[in-house]
């Protein structure tokens, strides 16, 4: 079996708070201090990443220790970047007149619902793309649940709307040049005659334009699922805590993965309870833990398990992240059944 | 080549050259239909294109959108005959006020 560091992509998921970013930074540094080139990902709105490396990362790479670099995703700056060349594109084909119009749509379009997600989508696959060959190894910090596995989903949905897309215009293309072959002349009687007076060469141009454009869209998005869905490469990471909700929803995630066929390699439940405190409250609380241990053993029997403890305190710097790293490196090294 | 001057040249090639354009236009005569087919084909095909591309602009939920918008500066020439073929006599569109 592969391991887990061996992946060239790490999605860590999970519920909000059970501690994806800290899981995340802990495999970054793991592979970082292994000596393997990482860039650690936060593809999560609401970043936490410089919060626990204790600095601003931002969405620019910034390099955190040796061989760790951190980037944190903000959706709202890469749809400006997007809206932006489209508006520039606009601009060169209309008259100056309707600059205010197109710049009134734009902004309507910058904040349409699913904007930001699409955004998002483009800048995980730009990043699996080019982190392949800039990186040993990419760690993907990610949203809460239900956020991170519609971004997940998304390139299969793309990759078959570019697909759809590209399937009608060449049929139309098609049919131009049945047309071409049948000769120029018009055809009878005509409220067709539209079609005559597109200035034949521009519409040409333009339909090979549409049609590059498509395809660029196609080779990114299935290249994003490519990569995605091969567990050589790609593997995804849940974490949960011995709880009930955590538990319920990584049910439902794992369902949800398992139908767009995503790998999920293990799940690391984090936050166990230290065995060495004494009191009522607390072996209250570690016998509901160990109930929940046992029903996250029966119900995810078939999927690797990693145990972190719950520390004396939260995961703020390097020197914590680092902490966490070496346990969860003690638990790899527990199951591949290495010394 | 020289045979076919030769035809040209003679009597029975003017003849066979009257033939060739009766057969031409005959030929037009059956092809008109099926070029009509086809562009409306072709047009049908251009339409929905459109469609899918302009979709949320004529509040039509489209889940593709933010895809879609970098299409749109492509399609702008074709615009006008659209909307108008669709029904509509003015642009739905405030950017695309084309008339
Ligand atoms: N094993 C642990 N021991 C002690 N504190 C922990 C542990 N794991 C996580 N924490 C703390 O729990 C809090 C939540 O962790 P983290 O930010 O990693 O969770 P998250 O799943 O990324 O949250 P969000 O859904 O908000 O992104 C943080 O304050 C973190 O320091
Ligand atoms: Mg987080």
């Amino acid at each position: 079996m592969l391991d887990l560091l061996n992946r060239r992509f790490l999605f860590v998921g999970g519920k909000g708070g059970v501690g994806k970013t800290t899981i995340a930074a802990a495999l970054a540094s793991m592979g970082a201090e292994q000596g393997k080139s990482c860039l650690i990902v936060s593809t999560d709105p609401a970043h936490s990443l410089g919060d626990i490396f204790s600095r601003p990362i931002g969405s620019r790479e910034m390099p955190l220790a040796a061989n760790l670099v951190g980037l944190e995703i903000d959706p709202e700056t890469e749809t400006n970047r997007f809206i932006d060349a489209v508006k520039r594109n606009m601009r060169r084909l209309v008259r100056p007149e309707l600059y205010r119009e197109i710049d009134r749509q734009m902004e309507l379009a910058r904040d349409a619902p699913g904007a930001a997600e699409a955004a998002l989508l483009e800048r995980v696959a730009e990043l699996m793309a080019e982190g392949l060959d800039r990186y040993d190894l990419v760690v993907f910090d990610t949203a809460p649940t239900g956020h991170t596995l519609r971004l997940l989903s998304l390139p299969e949905v793309m990759a078959a709307w570019s697909d759809g897309m590209l399937a009608h215009h060449e049929r139309s293309r098609h049919f131009a040049s049945l047309l071409a072959k049948l000769g120029a002349r018009k055809p009878n009687g005509d409220e067709l005659a539209s079609i005559d007076h597109e200035p034949e060469r521009r519409s040409g141009d333009s339909a090979s334009q549409i049609r590059a454009l498509l395809l660029a869209r196609r080779r990114k998005f299935h290249r994003a699922r490519r990569l995605l869905l091969d567990d050589t490469l790609s593997a995804f990471l849940l974490v949960l805590i011995p709880e009930r909700l955590p538990i319920l929803e990584s049910r439902k995630a794992l369902r949800m993965l398992r139908r767009f066929d995503i790998p999920v390699a293990a799940m690391v439940i984090n936050r166990l309870l230290p065995r060495d405190v004494e009191g009522e409250f607390f072996n209250r609380r570690r016998e509901q833990e160990a109930e929940y241990l046992r029903e996250i053993e029966h119900t995810f029997a078939a999927i690797r398990r990693y145990r972190i403890p719950l520390l004396e305190r939260d995961i703020h710097d390097f020197a914590s992240v680092c902490r966490i790293s070496r346990l969860l490196a003690d638990e790899l090294r527990r199951s591949s059944g290495l010394p | 080549m020289t045979h076919k001057k030769r035809q040209h040249a003679s009597p029975a090639g003017g003849f066979r050259r009257a033939v060739q354009q009766l057969e031409t236009a005959a030929e037009e005569y059956y092809r008109a239909p099926y070029r009509g087919a086809i562009a409306r084909a072709k047009r049908d095909e251009d339409d929905l294109f459109m469609l899918f591309v302009f979709a949320e602009m004529l509040g039509i939920p489209n889940p593709a959108a933010y895809f879609t918008l970098e299409l749109q500066p492509l399609l702008l020439e074709r615009f006008h005959d659209w909307h108008r073929r669709m029904g509509m006599e003015h642009s739905p569109l405030d950017h695309f006020r084309c008339c």
